[in-house]
């Protein structure tokens, strides 16, 4: 399988705090990534370093193959990658289908198609009834939903998710982690920077467990949870 | 949004037979047309990309400037001389847009207020090119078709073809996919930006279409007036009355400009006879009545109940 997304020595520095310290990977296309650590370990700056929102002061990152490090964010979603934001950011005076009208128009700019697009995405992740609602009213497991359809509407071969499982009850999680997994079926690469362990051992193909900013270890999900190192990251050392 | 498009005939036909029915109140109702095409303008900026400029006077003082210079100064007809400023407008707005877009919020709005302000020390200060501090009289006009430009009645129905123009306009755009793009930038950046836009190509873009629409009225405005002067075109009490208009009557709604010049137009009218000085109070109640109650406006306060209930309504079967 070809490569989807490379990323070689990645390092972010906010003035003097090194956030980021020289992180490499490497997905296949339809493979998930897992990206998991403690909190303040630097997965979500990592992963806006990898879709634009963040500069880093070194390091490469290719797309099928291309160079982007220095494009903005807008060019590479117009590359192919796609983003949930980790607090959810609808446009909120918009109804859903405007919301989600506002990113099918990237590769369908006829407003039939790119209606018709957006209703199809709002079916899949079962929003197709509250179409004409103002996203302000959504409550949150919704407004992840919206969120997850907007960054598909832009029709994405590498999609991101910074952590759509958190929060949601047990079936909710259940029908998210099935969800997650029909699109990485359909051979859609996925990076998803996660909490909940079970997503991750469920979903990931290959998992990297960030601290401080550097990567403790990898691997595959089952043979990385068992890691000391990483038990002693998440509980501490005795 | 058909009932948009027959809203407009409508208010178009009710605006051709106008000056039969009130041929007396023809100044009011070109200064509140004009006040509906500058804000409907303004408001492709301000409402439908959330990007507030209180310099659009320069735009006004750009389209009235180069229309009476043009004819007082080289014998240029009007029509020729609108066209050149809607390219002048829009390259303002362009690079204006380009030094001050990478700024945010109030920085923004406090920054296009300068613009107005260069403009006006030029045109006083450079009299060779704009007349200087006694301003520019329009004393000939062509005579296309025999028509008389000077004609209250002419000027009239310039005005109403400027307003109903512009509002077509925005109709266009707010079904668009640029509409859309215009929306989401307002509402989040970096969302619009995972979306595949690039929100300063955007704002540019926004900028530039509303600052030549506003030139064009500009441009009918010194038709009508057939005397211009820097202090009073270029001035900041202009653009804050054209933002005002359209921030009361509602932001980034389709009539939202249009009622908020009826509202402070003819309440300004009125008031101004009936309690002269005093009416500045008035608008300054309206203000507070708006921003208290009606934060979307007077259009949109309504639009965004009945967009809600709309949904509720089918929800509930």
């Amino acid at each position: 399988m070809p490569s989807a997304l490379k990323a070689d020595g990645i390092t972010v520095t906010f003035g003097g705090v090194v956030a980021v310290d020289n992180v490499s990977l490497d997905v296949e296309q339809g493979k998930i990534l897992g990206l998991i650590g403690p909190n303040g370990a630097g997965k979500t700056t990592l992963f806006n370093a990898l879709t634009g929102f963040v500069t880093p002061q070194g390091g490469r990152i290719h797309l099928h193959g291309e160079e982007i490090t220095h494009l903005p964010p807008y060019m590479r979603t117009r590359a192919g990658m796609g983003r949930t934001f980790q607090t959810e950011r609808p446009f909120e005076e918009l109804t859903l289908l405007e919301n989600v009208l506002v990113a099918a128009f990237l590769k369908e700019p006829k407003r039939k198609h790119a209606e018709r697009l957006a209703m199809e995405v709002l079916e899949k992740v079962g929003l197709a009834d509250r179409h004409d609602q103002p996203a302000l009213d959504l409550n949150l497991a919704r407004r992840r939903r919206l969120e997850l359809a907007k960054a598909l509407a832009v029709q994405p071969s590498v999609l991101f998710l910074d952590e759509v499982m958190a929060g949601l009850n047990p079936p909710a999680l259940k029908e998210m982690i099935g969800f997650v997994r029909r699109l990485a079926d359909q051979n859609l690469t996925i990076v998803m920077v996660e909490h909940i362990m079970e997503a991750i051992i469920e979903l990931s193909d290959h998992v990297i467990v960030m601290a401080n900013g550097s990567v403790i270890t990898e691997g595959l999900p089952r043979d990385v949870i068992q890691d000391p190192r990483v038990i002693a990251v998440y509980l501490g050392e005795d | 949004m058909k009932k948009h498009y027959i809203i407009l005939v409508g208010l178009v036909l009710l605006g051709i037979v106008y000056p039969q029915m009130f041929p007396g109140y023809l100044s009011v109702a070109i200064t509140l047309l004009l006040y509906a095409g500058w804000a409907t303008a303004w408001d492709i900026l301000g409402g439908w990309a959330g990007q507030v400029s209180l310099g659009h006077a320069s735009f006004v003082g750009l389209g009235a400037y180069f229309v009476a210079v043009g004819t007082a100064h080289h014998d240029i007809a009007p029509w020729w001389s609108i066209l050149m400023a809607l390219v002048a407008a829009a390259m303002l707005a362009y690079l204006w847009g380009s030094l001050t877009f990478k700024l945010k919020g109030p920085y923004f709005t406090l920054s296009t207020i300068a613009i107005a302000e260069i403009l006006r020390l030029i045109a006083i200060n450079e009299g060779w090119l704009t007349g200087g501090a006694t301003g520019v009289f329009i004393m000939t006009l062509p005579e296309p078709f025999g028509l008389d430009l000077f004609s209250r009645q002419v000027n009239y129905y310039l005005a109403l073809a400027f307003a109903a123009f512009t509002v077509l306009i925005v109709m266009l755009i707010s079904r668009s996919k640029f509409g859309y793009q215009l929306r989401a930038v307002r509402e989040d950046e970096d969302s619009a930006m995972a979306s595949g836009i690039n929100p300063t190509t955007v704002k540019l873009k926004a900028f530039m279409i509303s600052g030549a629409l506003t030139a064009l009225g500009g441009g009918i405005y010194a038709i009508f007036l057939s005397f211009i002067e820097p202090h009073t075109i270029f001035y900041l009490l202009l653009s804050v009355q054209i933002a005002l208009t359209a921030i009361i009557g509602g932001r980034g709604t389709i009539w939202g400009p249009c009622v908020g010049a009826l509202l402070i137009v003819g309440s300004g009218e009125i008031f101004r006879t009936m309690f002269a000085e005093a009416n500045m109070l008035i608008y300054g109640l309206l203000i507070m009545v708006v921003v208290m109650f009606l934060p979307r406006g007077i259009v949109g306060e309504p639009a965004r109940y009945l967009l809600r209930r709309a949904y509720a309504k089918r929800a509930q079967g």
